[in-house]
């Protein structure tokens, strides 16, 4: 079983407020450290934005039955 | 802007069909893209897929980023894993949980993005052994001094690595996932990834002491 170590939102405030007071940190070992950068690192934004505009391109297009029946398009 | 609109209704149900006429007031879509312009969050209507993107974005980011090592390289990666991802949600069993299948879907793609980046520039292996009978050991604690920089020097460290020792310490340092998951993920045993892990966090350790 993995050791469980995660950082609570409330203990990543507190490491980044030492950080910020005392630049010198030590961690354990590589899991911490890339568990410490993972926990630093934002989703951009723009990913969501562009997924949903994806995933409404890949979806039929919204003409109603009857209008493509009579060969119209709005 | 929101505007009426006639929309007829095909309602079957116990064999019976019948097609009514109704006005109902519908956003203006132009507006409505207007209106969600600054939210980042996904809003799809597709069985709780957006919630999955909520939950998992941000592993599936962090390990495209440092597999592929650019930011840019990242963010189309994450996009086509969740595209991927969406097209075959409604096939997903739950055989697996939905953070293993995620991952693994972003391996592949991460595998088969490198694997045509190498066919196309000659890359030399990295040469684990020299790393493993370094000096460092993989229980020393890693010291670091300015964390503004951390994030390349951690980037420089696992483009040192082997692809393999890369993926078992990005995958081992997600705590939500069991030896058993990142075994599957990687196709070897439990026993296997342990050992294979204490010789990457070695090597890992040596490395970044050198990215000082």
């Amino acid at each position: 079983m993995k050791q469980q170590t995660k950082l609570t939102q409330k203990q990543e405030t507190v490491a980044a407020q030492q950080t910020q007071s005392n630049p010198a940190r030590e961690f354990a070992n590589s899991d911490e450290l890339l568990r410490f950068d993972a926990a630093q690192t934002t989703v951009p934004p723009e990913i969501a934005r562009r997924l949903e505009k994806s995933v409404g391109d890949l979806q039929e297009p919204k003409t109603n039955w009857w209008q493509r029946l009579l060969g119209g398009t709005d | 802007m929101r505007h009426n609109e006639i929309h007829f209704v095909c309602v079957t149900r116990r064999g019976v069909v019948c097609q009514i006429g109704v006005e109902i007031l519908v956003d203006d879509p132009i507006d409505a893209a207007a209106e969600g312009a600054d939210r980042p969050v996904l809003e799809l209507e597709s069985d709780g897929f957006a919630e999955l993107y909520q939950a998992h974005s941000r592993e599936i980011f962090y390990l495209t980023l440092r597999l592929l090592g650019e930011t840019h390289k990242a963010e189309d990666a994450t996009h086509d894993v969740f595209l991927k991802a969406y097209k075959k949600w409604g096939d997903f069993r739950g055989d697996s949980s939905a953070r293993a299948w995620l991952y693994r879907i972003a391996i592949n793609h991460c595998s088969n993005l490198r694997q045509s980046w190498h066919n196309r520039n000659l890359v030399t292996g990295a040469d684990e052994s020299i790393w493993e009978n370094a000096a460092a050991a993989s229980d020393s604690p890693l010291r670091v001094l300015e964390t503004k920089e951390l994030g390349q020097r951690i980037q420089k460290t696992l483009d040192a690595l082997s692809d393999e020792y890369q993926l078992l310490l990005l995958l081992v340092a997600d705590e939500e996932l069991s030896y058993d998951e990142i075994a599957a993920l990687v196709g070897q045993s439990a026993d296997a990834v342990r050992g294979k892990l204490h010789r990457a966090r070695k090597a890992f350790a040596a490395h970044f002491e050198k990215t000082v």
